[in-house]
């Protein structure tokens, strides 16, 4: 999953050696194809494996978390990695979702399998009114526009009492049921997180190999040079927008049924900023990134429980960090305008391999 | 009527506030070229300065000012090392992480540092008013309007009558040119990085004593409407950041009036979707480029 299918063929470059060589080593048996399907079908039955391991139910607690996070800041990443756009308040269709599904089954009796699609649909629609205004403008107007957006919808939510239960919040949100089966405890609820990540890394995967995938990350390297080849960079950024505001609908609606009771105030901008979190140190336009970074973020928060005032500080000592050190993040995608290798004490390298095959691909 | 008329007079004056740290928020992006969000973070951390100032010093203004100018312009050198330095030939995006970073971390820090919880200002100004039945002027907005319109002035001065407000207007429109103009520009955006955040602090004592109260949260919204108002002025144009600010006030209160006090926020986000639906290069002229 973790290469980047806009990388030139590593043909020309040297020999490297080291800790680097075993690393492209395995990630060359990686791009083989019947590796890449062994290795997957290895993994997806490991972690369908893992609740009949009768862990904790705390432990399990935390992986439902991780799985929800990796498609919340996989989503995010979608926007922030591939195409260069900056969304920063992404808890607020997060909030949309969750708040979707949860009335749709509260208020009107709907089935989760139908509440969860309507609530993806609800938070794009919402993404679309998000990234109209600000599609001709450059990333900046979109960061302040989404984290404005991400505080409205809050502050409606709260002073909607009648509907959303203001600061009371939601209670009692009935589990999904499938096949007479009810998913209440979290060993159950696993499988609907994991089922649910797959199928958006699946999808996102087919998505960023695609024309679409592809007109995305060409904005991101470059949007003028983009235009000018014929994509039309208005229409795919407002698409990628939605892809992403669709998924953190998703995310939410099947986060409200598994918490049981959700209020406005678990949908701040910390909220946003800690998915944001995830995907910079994760690293961004790399569908491996947003993964790393939910792991490692949600386990720092278990750590940091005991001093959990700290938990945002060192969350941003690590975002700064990450800026100064390795900016696409630590699986990001290396060879992208998200890395800058120029920068500061470190020593300007000199343009070898990337540069080289690029020329030699354009000729 | 005389209600609408108050508020208006209520708009006034929190605009004066807005565009003070709109002012700050344009001279910040103008000099420096890279945008930022930690503008909010050094508007609460004035007004904690001034706070503390005021606890330990007594109730004078003009120390207050010194205070919390002098505190937030060392935050804006702290800012200026850890978040422009490196990246000023770097992609834009980094920069704006990293100051995202900065400001998650001055946040909680603050959080940690000041508590979590709404403080009472103490009170600086006598409260007294001036004026007929509902329509007039506390001593409060008075002061506030005065201080607003004096910095506004000395700004204007430095800018255009000194040395170093050349050499910051001439960074701020190219910074190549000024460069083989002799400018040490990296010095001259340093400088302009800390009095922008120095007027942004400024703008934030006013706010905590119109508002009577401060929090460690504050810089959130307040940055948010010095964003807001900004834009206006295509972020780096000063006069029209103003001028925006005013607009955003009067905005906010003949909206309160008509819906509640509760929406306050939200007008600042109605305002900045109008005027980047209606013109979102701003009103400023073209000086420089943009970032």
């Amino acid at each position: 999953m973790s290469q980047n299918i806009h990388q030139p063929p590593k043909s020309s470059a040297k020999e490297p050696s080291g800790l680097r060589a075993g690393l492209v080593r395995i990630t060359a048996l990686l791009e083989r194809p019947a590796w890449r399907i062994t290795f997957t079908i290895i993994g997806i039955t490991f972690l369908a494996v893992v609740p009949l391991l009768n862990l904790q139910s705390y432990y399990m607690g935390v992986l439902c978390r991780i799985l929800m996070y990796t498609i919340l800041a996989g989503s995010l990443n979608v926007i922030n990695g591939y195409s260069g756009q900056f969304n920063i308040g992404h808890a607020g269709f997060y909030a949309i979702g969750a708040y979707a599904s949860a009335l749709l089954s509260l208020k009107l009796g709907v089935s989760f399998w139908l509440a969860l699609p309507l609530a993806g649909l609800l938070a794009m629609l919402v993404g679309l009114v998000v990234a109209l205004p600000t599609l001709r403008l450059r990333g900046i107007y979109l960061a302040i526009v989404t984290l404005g957006a991400s505080e409205i919808i809050r502050l409606i939510i709260l002073n909607w009492m009648s509907l959303t239960g203001g600061p009371n919040g939601l209670r009692g949100i009935p589990a999904p049921v499938l096949f007479g089966i009810k998913f209440s405890r979290s060993q159950q609820y696993y499988y609907i997180f994991l089922v649910l990540s797959l199928i958006f890394f699946f999808i996102s995967k087919r998505v960023i190999n695609s024309r679409i995938g592809r007109a995305w990350i060409s904005i991101r390297e470059d949007e003028t040079a983009a235009r000018s080849l014929g994509v039309e960079a208005m229409r795919y950024k407002a698409l990628n927008f939605m892809y992403g505001a669709f998924w953190a609908g998703i995310a939410g609606g099947a986060f409200s049924p598994y918490f049981k009771f959700i209020s406005s105030d678990m949908f701040t901008l910390d909220e946003g900023f800690n998915i944001l979190s995830m995907v910079i140190i994760g690293g961004q336009g790399t569908l491996a990134g947003p993964i790393v970074g939910a792991i490692i973020v949600n386990f720092l928060t278990e750590f940091l429980r005991p001093i959990s005032q700290y938990r945002m500080v060192v969350y941003a000592l690590l975002i700064i960090a990450m800026m100064w050190l390795r900016p696409q993040g630590l699986v990001g995608a290396s060879r992208s305008v998200l890395a800058e290798r120029n920068i500061g004490l470190r020593r300007r390298r000199k343009p070898t391999a990337p540069a080289a095959t690029a020329v030699k691909g354009d000729s | 009527m005389d209600y609408y008329l108050s508020q208006i007079i209520n708009g006034i004056c929190q605009g004066s506030i807005y565009a003070l740290m709109a002012i700050g928020y344009s001279v910040v992006v103008g000099v420096v070229g890279l945008v930022t969000f930690t503008h909010g973070e050094v508007i609460m951390l004035g007004a904690f300065a001034a706070y503390y100032t005021f606890e330990l010093l007594g109730n004078n203004l003009v120390i207050g000012v010194l205070a919390s100018f002098l505190a937030s312009a060392f935050v804006g050198i702290f800012i200026f090392k850890v978040c422009y330095e490196r990246f000023f030939n770097a992609p834009r995006h980094i920069s704006l992480i990293c100051t995202i970073g900065t400001s998650m971390l001055l946040r909680n820090l603050a959080q940690i540092i000041f508590g979590p919880n709404n403080k009472p200002m103490l009170e600086v100004v006598p409260n007294r008013f001036y004026g007929q039945g509902v329509v007039g002027f506390t001593l409060v907005q008075l002061i506030v309007i005065a201080t607003v319109i004096s910095l506004s002035f000395l700004l204007f001065i430095f800018f255009n009558r000194t040395r170093w407000g050349i050499m910051l207007r001439a960074v701020s429109q190219d910074k190549t040119a000024a460069a083989m103009m002799g400018i040490n520009v990296r010095l001259t955006a340093l400088l302009g990085n800390s009095i922008g955040c120095g007027l942004g602090g400024v703008a934030g004592m006013l706010l905590a004593i119109y508002y009577q109260t401060l929090v460690a949260t504050m810089g959130g919204s307040a940055g948010m409407k010095a964003f807001s108002s900004s834009v206006l002025g295509g972020l780096t144009n000063i006069p029209s950041a103003a001028v925006g600010g005013l607009c955003l006030g009067l905005v906010e209160n003949l909206g309160i009036t008509i819906s509640s006090a509760s929406f306050r926020d939200m007008f600042a986000f109605v305002f900045l979707l109008l005027v980047l639906i209606v013109k979102p290069e701003g009103f400023g002229r073209k000086t420089g480029v943009r970032p």
